[in-house]
C-alpha cells in the first residue's frame, strides 16, 4: 500500500522552478530515499509534501488526505523533522517535550522516547547544552511524539561526526521495524544505501534516476575498474582480452575498465600465463556515490 | 485552550529566564524611580503644576515598561524565533501559528503588568505615591498606548531578517525615545529642538494621555492623543499582518 503518492508536482518561486513535474509513491513500511545535491529541491519537496508551503501544480495523496487542504489533520499523524530547527534560548529538554505532547491529540509518553534515545539523563539540561547529535535525537523525540505513521527526516546527519551518524542509522531502522513509513534526504550515499529501500535522486528539480540502490547502480552504465601495479609494459596483453572499454597505464600503475565481470578473470590469466608479477590489485564496482556523482555532473572522471 | 495556556505558560518561563527583559522591564524603570525619586522627592511643586514629581513621573514610567516588552522583547523574540525556524516548526503541529503570535503579546503584557506592579509596590513604599484619576479610564489609556506600541514592535519584528537587525532596531527606537519623549525627563526642562522632535515620537502622546488620565483627567480631554494612538496601531498593525513572514 502506497501512503504517499505524488504525481506531477511542480513549485515555483518567482522566476526559479524549484521542483519541476515530479512524481513517485512512498510504500508503507519502507525508507524512502530522496537524494540530491544542495537547492536540487528536496526540501521544497518535503515542504510541498506536508502542506508547509503551496504547490503550483499536481496532486499529493499523503495517508488518503491532501496536504494543501487538510494539512492540520495531517500533523496528528506524521512527524516531520525539519532542517537547521534550533529551540527556544534557555528551554530545558522536558520543557519542549511537554510542549509538543500537548499541541498532540493522542501523544505518546515522552520519557520513555527519551528513554530510547538514551537522553533520560539530560531531562533537565538545557535543549541549547546537547551535543549536535543529541540534539537531532531530540528532533526525533518531537517528531515522534505524535507516534506519526510516516516521519519525514530533512538532512538529519548533516553535519554529525560519524560515531553520531552511525548512530543515527540505527535510530532510523528501528523507526522502519515499528512499522513507520520513513521519508529521508540526505547528502550521504552510504548512508541512503545503508538505510533506505528506494532512493530517488533529483537534480534541478527533477528526478533522474529512481529504484532501489541496487537497481539505481545496475541501471547507471558506469563501468567495473581493475587497477594494478606492474614494473613490465603489459598494454598490449591486456589489449587481446575482449569486452576491455579502456586501458590507462600510467608509470607502473594500470587501470582497466570494462563491465562484464568475465574480464576481471581473463586479466589475472593473462598475467599469470605471461609470468608477470603484479601487486595491489584491486577491483572497484560502481556505488552509489559514482552513480550520483555522474548522474547530478559533479566532478566525474573522464574515461577515454 | 489547555494546549494555548500550556504555550503561554512555557512562553512566560522562558521570558523569565531572560536577563535583559527582565532588568529592562522590571529592574531598570524602578532604578529610574529610586534615582529620580531621590533627587526631586515627592512634596507638590508649582513646577508640577501642583503635583508631586514622582506622582508626575509614574505614567512615563509605566509607558517605558511597555516600551521595553513592546519595542524590544516582543520584535526579539518574533525576530529569534523566526530566524531558528522554531515558528516553521510550530507551523507542523496542530497548533496555528497565530496562537504562538497572540502568546507572545500575553506573554509581554504579563511582564508589562509585573513590572508595573513592582513599580507600584516600591512607589507606594518609598515615596507614597498618589493616583488621582479614574481607574476605569487609566485601563482604557493602558490597552491603548499597549496596542499602539506593540503593533509598532510586531511591525519590527515583521521587517527584521533576523534577530540582529531586530535588536539593532529596538535599541535605536527604544533609546532616543527613553530622553526624548518625557518618559524619563520632563520635556518642560528640554531645549525648543528636542520638543520639536518629540512631536514624532509616538511614546511622546502616550506619556502625556497616561499622565493626565493619572492626574485626575478625562479620556476626552486627550481626543488627538487617542487619535494619534489609535492610528499608530491601525497603520502598523495593518503594515504587520502585510509585511509578517513566518519564516
Amino acid at each position: 500500500m502506497n501512503v504517499i503518492e505524488v504525481s506531477g508536482l511542480t513549485k515555483q518561486y518567482r522566476s526559479i522552478l524549484a521542483v519541476d513535474d515530479i512524481s513517485f509513491t512512498v510504500e508503507e513500511g519502507t525508507i524512502f530515499g530522496m537524494l540530491g545535491p544542495n537547492g536540487a529541491g528536496k526540501s521544497t519537496t518535503i515542504e510541498c509534501i506536508i502542506g508547509l508551503k503551496k504547490r503550483n501544480n499536481g496532486l499529493v495523496d499523503v495517508l488518503g488526505l491532501d496536504p494543501a487542504v487538510d494539512n492540520e489533520k495531517l500533523y496528528n499523524i506524521i512527524g516531520v523533522q525539519l532542517q537547521e530547527t534550533s529551540y527556544q534560548d534557555k528551554i530545558k529538554v522536558y520543557e519542549l517535550c511537554d510542549l509538543f505532547k500537548t499541541m498532540y491529540d493522542t501523544p505518546t509518553d515522552y520519557i520513555k522516547l527519551l528513554e530510547r534515545f538514551e537522553l533520560s539523563d539530560r531531562v533537565k539540561s538545557y535543549v541549547s547544552e546537547l551535543s549536535g547529535g543529541q540534539k537531532q535525537k531530540i528532533a526525533i523525540v518531537l517528531a515522534l511524539i505524535a507516534n506519526p505513521k510516516i516521519v519525514f527526516l530533512d538532512e538529519l546527519t548533516t553535519g554529525l561526526d560519524p560515531n553520531a551518524r552511525r548512530d543515527m542509522w540505527q535510530c532510523i531502522k528501528e523507526l522502519k521495524d515499528e512499522g513507520r513509513t520513513v521519508f529521508m534526504t540526505t547528502h550521504y550515499m552510504e548512508e541512503a544505501a545503508f538505510l533506505c529501500d528506494k532512493i530517488c535522486i533529483i537534480h534541478d528539480g527533477k528526478i533522474i534516476a529512481m529504484d532501489t540502490v541496487d537497481g539505481v547502480v545496475e541501471n547507471s552504465d558506469i563501468d567495473m575498474e581493475v587497477t594494478f601495479e606492474s614494473k613490465k609494459d603489459v598494454t598490449e596483453l591486456l589489449k587481446k582480452i575482449k569486452n576491455i572499454n579502456n586501458i590507462v597505464k600510467n608509470n607502473e600503475s594500470y587501470t582497466v575498465y570494462f563491465k562484464d565481470e568475465e574480464v576481471i578473470g581473463e586479466i589475472i590469466l593473462v598475467l599469470k600465463d605471461n609470468n608477470i608479477s603484479f601487486k595491489k590489485l584491486n577491483i572497484n564496482r560502481p556505488n552509489l556515490e559514482d552513480v550520483y556523482l555522474k548522474l547530478t555532473g559533479t566532478k566525474w572522471k573522464e574515461i577515454d | 485552550m489547555k494546549r494555548f495556556l500550556k504555550v503561554v505558560g512555557i512562553e512566560i518561563k522562558l521570558s523569565a529566564r531572560d536577563f535583559s527583559t527582565l532588568f529592562f522591564a522590571l529592574v531598570f524603570p524602578v532604578m529610574m524611580l529610586l534615582l529620580f525619586g531621590t533627587m526631586y522627592g515627592n512634596e507638590p511643586t508649582g513646577f508640577n503644576g501642583g503635583f508631586g514629581s514622582v506622582d508626575v513621573s509614574m505614567p512615563g514610567y509605566i509607558c517605558m515598561i511597555i516600551s521595553v516588552t513592546g519595542f524590544m522583547s516582543l520584535p526579539l523574540t518574533l525576530a529569534q524565533y523566526r530566524e531558528r525556524k522554531i515558528l516553521k516548526r510550530f507551523m507542523i503541529t496542530p497548533v496555528k501559528p497565530l496562537e504562538v503570535l497572540l502568546s507572545q503579546l500575553i506573554v509581554n503584557l504579563i511582564t508589562t503588568l509585573a513590572g508595573m506592579i513592582i513599580l507600584f509596590v516600591v512607589g507606594k513604599i518609598v515615596f507614597d505615591i498618589h493616583f488621582f484619576g479614574s481607574i476605569f479610564q487609566s485601563i482604557l489609556a493602558f490597552f491603548l498606548i499597549l496596542l499602539s506600541i506593540f503593533s509598532i514592535g510586531l511591525f519590527i519584528a515583521s521587517v527584521s531578517k533576523n534577530a540582529k537587525t531586530a535588536n539593532a532596531i529596538a535599541y535605536i527606537i527604544y533609546f532616543p525615545m527613553l530622553f526624548l519623549s518625557g518618559v524619563s525627563i520632563p520635556l518642560q526642562i528640554m531645549p525648543k529642538a528636542v520638543i520639536s522632535i518629540s512631536k514624532f515620537l509616538p511614546l511622546t502622546y502616550a506619556v502625556e494621555l497616561m499622565r493626565g488620565i493619572w492626574l485626575g483627567g478625562n479620556l476626552g480631554d486627550y481626543t488627538s492623543q487617542i487619535l494619534i494612538l489609535s492610528a499608530i496601531t491601525i497603520v502598523f498593525t495593518g503594515l504587520s499582518v502585510k509585511l509578517f513572514k513566518w519564516e
